[in-house]
Formats: C-alpha cells, sequence, structure tokens
C-alpha cells in the first residue's frame, strides 16, 4: 500500500509540474526563448489566487481570476521584455528572462511582505479514500484539474483551426505567415495559454501548502527547464508524461535515496541518466 | 583679510567643528541582516528587534551620554555578501561593535574578519557551531544546534514519556546539528529512533515523507525546519491523519507558522529562547514594545536581535569606552537579564540560559515547560 500511495503522491507532484512545464514548452516551441521568468508568474498566479479567495471566499472564482490576470501579464512580458529583442541572439532574452525573474520575486517581496501569505480558511482540506490511498481533496483537485487543463489544450491545438494555425507556426513561422497566418496573434495566444496555466499551478501549489512565498518559483523554474529537456525539446505530447515521471520518480527517491541525494539532486541525476542514454530527450526523434 | 574673509573663515573652522562634534557624537554598531532573499522575513525580525534595543538604551541617554547610532547593511543570507559588509563596517563606517542578525553562513563568514580586525561580533540566532570558533572577539547570544537537540531528547523521552520517534531532518547546518544533538541523548532518555528523512530548504511538499511517516507508525516526530517549511510540514503530517506530538525548534517559532499550519499546528511543541507568557517584567516589556514597533507579535528572532543589541550596548556602558579590546572584556563579563532570558557566556563564547518549551494553545504560543539542566544544555567549550 506504500508504495501505491507513493506512486500518486508523485503524480500529484508531476501534476504540478506538468502544468507550469507546458508553458514553458509552449514558448520555447514558438520563440526559442528559455522564458526563466515564466516560473514568476507561477508565483504571481498563487498571490492573485491567495488574495481572492480570501476577499470573495470561491477558490473558483480565484484560480479563473489568477489564470486571467496572470495570462494578460505574460502577453506583457512577451511585449515588453521579448519582442523588442527577438533578432539578438538567444541568450540575450535568457538573460532578461532571468533577471526579470529575480525582479519579481524583490517585486513581490515589497508588495506583498517577505513573510507569505496564506488562505483564512483553507478551501479543500478534506481527506478523502480512494483505491485505498489517502488523499487531501486538494490533492485530488490537483491531479484532475491538470489532467482536464492539459486535455482541453490538447483538443483545442488538434481540433480548432487556431490550433492549427499555431501549430503550423511552431513548425515553421515564415510559411505559416505565408499562408495568412497572424503569427504575433498566435505569440499573443501562446503567452497568454501558457501564462494561465502556470497561474493555475501556483493556486495548486498555494492550496497544497496553504502558503505563497516570494520566491515559491525557484524550485519550478529550472525543475520545469529539466523537464522540457527530458521530454525533447520541441512538442506537447510528452510533457505530461515526463512531468508524471520525475514527480514519481522524486516521491520514491525522497525515501529511498534521501540520505545521499535531495530531491532536486534526484531529479538532474534522473536527467544527467536520460541525456547520457537518449541525448534527443524520452521522446525526440534521433 | 577683510573682515568678511575673516567671518567666513570663522564661519568655515565652527561649521568643521560642529560637523566634527556631530559625527563623534555618536557610537555605531554595524549589522549584517537579510532584508531581501529567502531569509527576509527573519531579517526583518531581526533588524526590528535591534532598532528597538537601541531606541530604548537611546532614550536613557545611549551610551553614557552618547547616542548609539545602527548602521545595517543587506546580506541576502550569502557568504559572499557577508565579507565584504564586513569589511566596509570596519574600515568605512568604522562601527565599534557589530551584531548578526543572519543565518550561518553569512555570519560565520563575516565572524572570521571581525576577529581578525580585533571587533566584538555577536550572533543574535545563527547556530553554526564554527561561528565561536572565529575567536575571542565572537559570542552567540542564541544556543548551538546541539544544545537544543539535547533538550528535544528529554522534552520528548523523559517529559512526554515517547520512545518511539522518527526523526525529521532539514538539510543544513541548523538542522542537522540539531539532529547531531538529539541523537546523542536519546538513548540516555530511552528513546528509539526508527527512520530518518531529511528534505531540502526549498521543500514545501512532504507529501512521500508523510505516507512513509504514517507507515511507521512512531510515538512522536522530532522535526526541524523553519516555519516556512515546518508549517506546511505540520499541515500535511495531520492531514494524513498522523496525530503523534510534532516536537520542533527555535525555527517554528513565529505566528507565521501557526497562520500557515492553521488549526492543525495546535499542540506543536518547540525548544526555543522566547517565552511568551513570562512573568519576568523585560520580557513582557519587549513583547508590549515589540508589537507596538512592528505591527506584529514578537518572535524568537526578534528577541534575539533585541538581546545581542542589548548585550553589546551594556557591555560598551560598563567598559566605558570606545576602546574594542575592553569592550570585549566587559560582553565576555556579561550577566543580564534580557527578553531570551538571563544571559551569560562560557569561554568560547556560547549563551548559557535555559532553554523554554512553548506549545501551540488556541492558535498562539503558550508556556509550556522550562529545562534548566545545566549540564544537559552546557554549550560547548571549544
Amino acid at each position: 500500500m506504500l508504495y501505491v500511495e507513493l506512486l500518486a503522491q508523485g503524480l500529484v507532484q508531476g501534476s504540478i509540474y506538468a502544468l507550469v512545464a507546458v508553458g514553458l514548452t509552449l514558448v520555447y516551441g514558438l520563440l526559442r526563448i528559455l522564458h526563466v521568468a515564466h516560473a514568476g508568474l507561477f508565483t504571481l498566479g498563487g498571490y492573485v489566487g491567495v488574495l481572492v479567495t480570501n476577499a470573495t471566499g470561491s477558490l473558483l472564482l480565484a484560480l479563473l481570476v489568477a489564470m486571467v490576470t496572470v495570462g494578460i501579464v505574460g502577453m506583457a512580458i512577451y511585449r515588453l521584455c521579448y519582442q523588442p529583442i527577438l533578432d539578438k541572439p538567444p541568450y540575450v532574452a535568457l538573460i532578461a528572462s532571468i533577471g526579470l525573474f529575480i525582479a519579481m520575486e524583490e517585486i513581490y517581496r515589497l508588495v506583498f511582505g517577505p513573510y507569505g501569505i496564506s488562505f483564512e480558511n483553507p478551501p479543500l482540506q478534506d481527506v478523502v479514500q480512494m483505491f485505498g490511498v489517502t488523499l487531501r481533496l486538494g490533492e485530488v483537485a490537483t491531479a484532475a484539474g491538470t489532467l482536464l487543463l492539459v486535455g482541453a489544450l490538447a483538443v483545442f491545438s488538434g481540433k480548432t483551426r487556431f490550433g492549427t494555425a499555431w501549430r503550423a507556426t511552431v513548425t515553421d513561422p515564415a510559411m505559416a505567415e505565408s499562408f495568412g497566418i497572424d503569427i504575433i496573434k498566435v505569440r499573443y495566444l501562446n503567452f497568454f495559454i501558457g501564462s494561465a496555466f502556470a497561474a493555475s499551478a501556483g493556486v495548486m501549489v498555494a492550496l497544497l501548502n496553504n502558503m505563497v512565498e516570494p520566491t515559491m518559483g525557484s524550485v519550478p523554474s529550472y525543475k520545469a527547464l529539466a523537464i522540457i529537456v527530458l521530454r525533447g525539446l520541441g512538442d506537447v505530447r510528452g510533457t505530461l508524461v515526463a512531468a508524471l515521471a520525475l514527480g514519481v520518480i522524486e516521491a520514491f527517491g525522497t525515501i529511498y535515496l534521501g540520505k545521499f541525494l535531495d530531491r532536486d539532486a534526484i531529479a538532474f541525476a534522473f536527467l544527467i541518466l536520460v541525456l547520457m542514454v537518449r541525448p534527443q530527450g524520452l521522446f525526440g526523434r534521433a | 583679510m577683510s573682515i568678511t574673509k575673516q567671518m567666513m573663515a570663522a564661519l568655515a573652522i565652527t561649521g568643521s567643528l560642529i560637523s566634527t562634534a556631530v559625527l563623534a557624537d555618536t557610537v555605531k554598531i554595524g549589522m549584517n541582516v537579510p532584508l531581501t532573499g529567502f531569509a527576509a522575513a527573519d531579517g526583518k525580525s531581526a533588524l526590528l528587534g535591534a532598532e528597538l534595543a537601541i531606541e530604548q538604551a537611546n532614550a536613557e541617554g545611549g551610551i553614557n551620554g552618547t547616542q548609539i547610532e545602527l548602521i545595517q547593511y543587506d546580506d541576502l543570507a550569502s557568504p559572499k555578501e557577508a565579507v565584504p559588509i564586513a569589511n566596509r563596517l570596519i574600515s568605512q563606517d568604522e562601527v565599534v561593535v557589530a551584531i548578526s542578525g543572519s543565518y550561518s553562513g553569512s555570519t560565520r563568514a563575516a565572524a572570521g574578519i571581525f576577529q581578525s580586525e580585533g571587533v566584538p561580533y555577536v550572533s543574535a540566532y545563527a547556530v553554526h557551531p564554527d561561528i565561536t570558533k572565529s575567536g575571542d572577539y565572537v559570542f552567540r547570544t542564541s544556543f548551538v544546534g546541539e544544545v537544543q537537540g539535547r533538550a528535544g531528547a528529554k522534552l520528548i523521552g523523559e517529559m512526554l514519556g515517547k520512545k518511539r520517534v522518527v526523526v525529521i531532518t532539514l538539510q543544513n547546518d541548523f538542522g542537522q546539528s540539531l539532529a547531531a544533538g538529539f541523537k546523542e541523548k536519546a538513548a540516555d532518555y530511552g528513546i528509539e529512533i526508527i527512520s530518518e528523512y531529511e528534505y531540502s530548504i526549498k521543500d514545501r511538499q512532504f507529501g512521500p515523507i508523510v505516507t512513509k511517516v504514517k507507515a511507521d507508525q512512531p510515538d512522536a516526530i522530532y522535526a526541524s525546519g523553519y516555519f516556512f517549511t515546518a508549517g506546511p510540514l505540520v499541515n500535511q503530517l495531520r492531514s494524513a491523519g498522523i496525530d503523534v506530538p510534532v516536537i520542533g525548534q527555535e525555527g517554528y517559532d513565529s505566528d507565521k507558522f501557526i497562520e500557515i499550519a492553521g488549526p492543525t499546528s495546535e499542540g506543536v511543541l518547540i525548544t526555543t529562547s522566547l517565552d511568551r507568557d513570562s512573568t519576568v517584567a523585560e520580557t513582557q516589556e519587549f513583547i508590549k514594545a515589540f508589537e507596538k514597533k512592528a505591527g506584529y507579535n514578537a518572535d524568537m528572532v526578534a528577541a534575539s536581535g533585541h538581546t545581542a543589541a542589548k548585550v553589546v550596548i551594556e557591555a560598551m556602558r560598563k567598559a566605558g569606552t570606545t576602546d574594542r579590546a575592553a569592550i570585549r572584556d566587559a560582553i565576555a563579563q556579561t550577566n543580564l537579564v534580557a527578553s531570551t532570558g538571563t544571559i551569560s557566556f562560557n569561554g568560547l563564547g556560547e549563551v548559557k540560559k535555559d532553554v523554554q518549551i512553548q506549545i501551540v494553545k488556541d492558535g498562539a504560543w503558550h508556556h509550556f515547560a522550562v529545562i534548566d539542566d545545566k549540564d544537559l544544555l552546557a554549550p560547548p567549550e571549544e
């Protein structure tokens, strides 16, 4: 039973990684920018989620407000930070992104205080028994929410006209533009969806920890980068699998390897191992 | 020389005399404290605590009539920031003494510099054993981790009578020295450590550890951490239905812990330096004055910042000079009632005081017990 419970915990953790990594994947796929500041948007999502829940008492409303607000902030970051330097070498955008991430952490500290904030009445704290596994409702909601969001994204990108345009732009921006696709609009949409996903992950982590703090994004910032490398830089389908796999490996690793390696070391040892065997990533083509 | 020129010259001389007089009119205390970065919350409490001590001392006439000035720099709790700060405090600001309101890494780095320049340096709440080993100019007003760990063993094994214990350790010098002290004395109190887990300071989600602890079925849990790790940890332990006592330390010591863990914080016990229900006037006054100044309740870090500043102020008053060697000697002779208890130092500069046990009751920290066993709490001498 212990193994099943550990598996469940790993899947919950992996869901959160997946939500953050999807946004990074989208940005990398489209613009070849390693968007480190994405983790800052994850934190912002947590803050908006807690503040709106405390003000209105509705977690669902808070989740929606967080996703829309952070989505808009994500678009603003593209317009103000990345667009002016798109013609520069990739490391310019990377440096800008890292700078922005550090600035965001300090802005949160100045605006919301260094201590972090918590829910006044933490929602979804009840415990449920499912298939012999004990989980908090918040954990179930996290896993279910992730499946729902990633599923919706798959349908959107696969079945709608806008999704087709999007995929075409990712594959070959110049060709897509010559077919009349507004690639600027696609970029905005890209940042909106990716950022909204990060915001939803932020709200879920706030729920699981009952705390949002300025430096909350520091772990997802590099772990999500590891996941998009694992998946083989370039497509969306494998992100969920890679993120869930990492979550499960960490869950077991924390218990059985925790004496020698901490959680982050386990994640990166796994990354190095995968890249040694499959340099193109778990799902990349050689 | 015309009269105007003479007057100008006279004015200039007087002016410079006045400004020199103003400059010489304060005694400077230096402080390195994290005001940004991950330790900013503790840094804020430590700084406000030290500021309070200085305001109180200045209201009573400062150091024998001379006002005290606090010069502080943000060290981000990082050793590489702390080194230039220590140098600047000594050579540029010419502080007479300094205190640390920071964590072990930066305090340890700065301590060596203050020692080599012969500037007395008092660490408010950093726990690493090497800090005071820097030399005879370095003191500490908080317990080393080992001492608190030993107190934790007595609390669990003897006072609570719990024998099968799980140890959850934060992977840094704070957590590891606590665990070392706990394990050193565990057997003496009949404690069997049935399993041990470690986590990183960045962890907030303890799902796998909680799952395993549940399977271990311990009588009690000894978990090191800070309020921002312990809050989520306790919440997750209790949510999983684990209701055995959780014993923490001064890192939990903040109202923020109770806010994060919510009702699940009830009954959590910690070993710490601040007794909220103390009947000692000094402690009561501190708690009231801090709340008025800061706008939030005092915690261990605030009290420690206040205590460290008070120790150096009292020593400067007693020494009656700005001679650093004389002030060092006065600090070594300290016997002072401070907000964290009655303070004196051993030969290494480690504090000798009682350990306070606090419990969360009705959403606030309260008195549970005091450990005053001098042998058990003896700090390291070398």
